[in-house]
């Protein structure tokens, strides 16, 4: 059961964005970051249930982001969401171990399956 | 370059944030395009805005690109209501790496055929990378552009190629600027798109439509 989300953005517009697709009647917790760094801090004092992650971002990217989060926690729920649509970058991305990658501008319907598929894999775990 | 204060009324900081991410997006795309004709990975970075007075382009690029002595230039105009002036810059030196990872030559013995060589895949990486930028940020901004056919300058300084390229000196322009790596020759390079005045209005309300249908 998803109860908080961490997004991790650079641009504000870009969170922004991002939480007006996902479902407004889950009363789901928002959180945010500005940079991976800041984003796995974050990550680690909220413990949140699934994290949106971009990639392209100062300070640590989201690469490195990913990588940080799933060492602190293997089980954790990342969907990288990119403007790096490059088939080497989103490899990589699942490489790390992002559960899913979603192409910005993201999308309702996409964030909405997106997170349907994160709520399966998390009652499976039990 | 202008005082914050100048900037803010010619373009708010939502709007400047609303612009950077769709540059993210569209330089984005761009990159995947290239990245699909031939093996390569481009390392993004994060785009930035820039307001500026038309007569202190050339000075503000200079200051941008300064650890470039002479650069190799991929110009061309685009049309729409979204219309300006885009760059893609390399250093001057930069050629041969350029020509290993795109033609996958090492080696070139012949200087003649070695300078069109650079010179046409420089034209084919511009096409490539400003025509799919510029086309996806009018996409996402409900227009549609046409482009002028790249242009080149090898190995000049930048200053005199963004002179020649610019007229109405007392006008604003916005820079959006993106800077890349093709890590595998480790070759960086810069993409500036310049809009100017006229565009701005048109510009504004796009940027408003676009971030309304996410409300």
């Amino acid at each position: 059961m998803i109860k908080k989300i961490l997004i991790v953005d650079d641009s504000p517009i870009s969170i922004k964005i991002m939480k007006s697709c996902i479902p407004k009647d889950q009363g789901y917790e928002f959180y945010d970051a500005a940079d991976g760094q800041n984003g796995v801090e974050k990550f680690k004092e909220v413990k949140p249930d699934l994290t949106f992650m971009d990639l392209t971002m100062p300070v640590m990217d989201g690469f490195q982001a990913l990588a940080e989060i799933l060492k602190f926690d293997s089980k954790a729920m990342v969907i990288v969401c990119t403007a790096d649509v490059q088939i080497k970058a989103i490899a990589k991305a699942h490489d790390l171990g992002a559960f899913s990658v979603v192409k910005k501008p993201p999308a309702k319907e996409s964030i909405a399956a997106a997170i349907r598929e994160v709520e399966q894999a998390l009652s499976q775990r039990g | 370059m202008m005082k914050n204060e100048d900037t803010k009324s010619m373009i708010t900081v939502e709007e400047a944030d609303i612009l950077q991410e769709i540059m993210n997006i569209a330089f984005g795309r761009a990159a995947s395009d290239l990245a699909e004709c031939i093996d390569i990975f481009v390392v993004l970075s994060t785009p930035k805005i820039k307001l500026v007075r038309v007569n202190d382009l050339a000075e503000h690029l200079n200051i941008e690109i300064r650890d470039f002595e002479k650069v190799s230039v991929v110009q061309q105009n685009f049309w729409g209501k979204f219309k300006g002036n885009a760059f893609l810059v390399f250093p001057a030196d930069a050629g041969t790496r350029i020509l290993s990872l795109f033609q996958g030559i090492d080696e070139l013995t012949d200087p003649e055929s070695n300078f069109t060589l650079v010179r046409e895949t420089f034209l084919e990486i511009g096409n490539i990378l400003i025509g799919a930028c510029i086309g996806k940020i009018a996409e996402l901004l409900g227009d549609v552009a046409t482009y002028s056919p790249p242009h080149i300058t090898i190995e000049k300084s930048l200053h005199g190629i963004v002179k020649d390229n610019m007229s109405d000196p007392d006008s604003l322009a916005i820079i959006l600027k993106t800077v890349f790596e093709f890590n595998e020759k480790n070759v960086s390079g810069y993409m500036f798109i310049i809009t100017k005045q006229e565009s701005f209005s048109w510009l504004k309300a796009a940027l408003r439509k676009f971030v309304d249908q996410f409300e």
